[in-house]
């Protein structure tokens, strides 16, 4: 029987999960992105509550920030993250370059997030503002230099399983190491989406 | 090396997910450029943001068709995060 989701995926071809099946990728690479989600969350968290009691310092310090440049690292991050999606269904239908060329272009969006999150890190530098500025500064400092550290570590994982797959390392049937960068790289992806509305957007 | 066969998609189930999550964004974005505030705008934003994060776990990080604890660690986490949030910004109105 098929059934269709509200954006009209037809799971008919969804094979249904029997109990306790693990997620695609390595399972230690999974209690790693829960610990990572957990570390996050208490963060997100603390900015949430911090704010409450400091409300019109945060809402004034938000408007300097650049909501331009948070929200084209948002579509840049999504758009990375889909292009790692494509490679693994690269890899399951057996073409290894396909995949590496859909890699190399996640990363290469990887690297235009840095980019543009090192302009943004200098030009508040510049005017100044540091970790001591004020309580919001430090939460908008610390968190997006802490995603900042995962994104670069996401580049260089993805870029090892983009150079192993180049060389004809996976196959349809092996191929665990691609699962298990591209879950980490969404892990990264689901941060940021979270990241963005919070700091840069709520008030 | 045995290419596993699949059904071909004109437009690839992701390839939807990838155009929703870009419109949320942009929504996302829209209402942070026009200043909006106050509680519906902060509960919206939050319910685009679960959305978004639903979809990333269940269709771009595979968790769809992972075992039921797997989806629930997720599920409780992103809506914990949702709801705590609210419920700080709520907290700082009164």
């Amino acid at each position: 029987m098929s059934t269709s989701t509200p954006l009209g995926i037809n799971s008919a071809s969804v094979i249904a999960a029997p109990a306790g099946k693990y997620p695609p990728g390595d399972l230690a690479i999974w209690l790693f992105i829960y610990a990572e989600l957990l570390a996050f969350g208490v963060f997100f968290l603390s900015y949430a509550f911090a704010r409450s009691k400091n409300v019109e310092l945060f809402n004034q310090s938000q408007l300097l920030l650049n909501r331009e440049s948070g929200a084209i690292n948002a579509l840049v991050l999504i758009t990375s993250s889909y292009f790692v999606v494509r490679a693994v269904a690269a890899i399951k239908e057996g073409h290894s370059k396909v995949c590496a060329n859909w890699l190399g272009a996640g990363i290469g969006l990887g690297m235009v997030f840095v980019v543009i999150k090192l302009f943004e890190f200098s030009a508040k530098f510049s005017q100044g503002i540091s970790l001591s500025t004020n309580t919001f500064y430090m939460f908008y400092l610390s968190l997006t230099m802490f995603h900042f550290m995962h994104v670069i570590l996401g580049m260089v994982i993805l870029a090892a399983v983009m150079l192993k797959a180049r060389r004809g390392g996976y196959t349809p049937e092996n191929h665990t190491g691609v699962e298990t960068g591209a879950s980490y790289w969404h892990m990264v992806d689901l941060l940021w989406i979270i990241l963005f509305p919070l700091v840069y957007v709520i008030r | 090396m045995n290419a596993i066969p699949h059904k071909p998609h004109f437009v690839r189930p992701c390839t939807r997910i990838w155009l929703a999550l870009i419109f949320l964004t942009a929504v996302t974005y829209s209402i942070g450029d026009a200043g909006l505030g106050g509680t519906p705008v902060m509960l919206a934003v939050l319910a685009i943001t679960f959305a978004k994060t639903q979809m990333i776990a269940a269709y771009f990080m595979g968790l769809r068709k992972a075992g039921l604890l797997w989806r629930a660690i997720m599920g409780v986490y992103l809506a914990t995060v949702a709801t705590m949030i609210a419920v700080a910004y709520l907290i700082a109105i009164k």
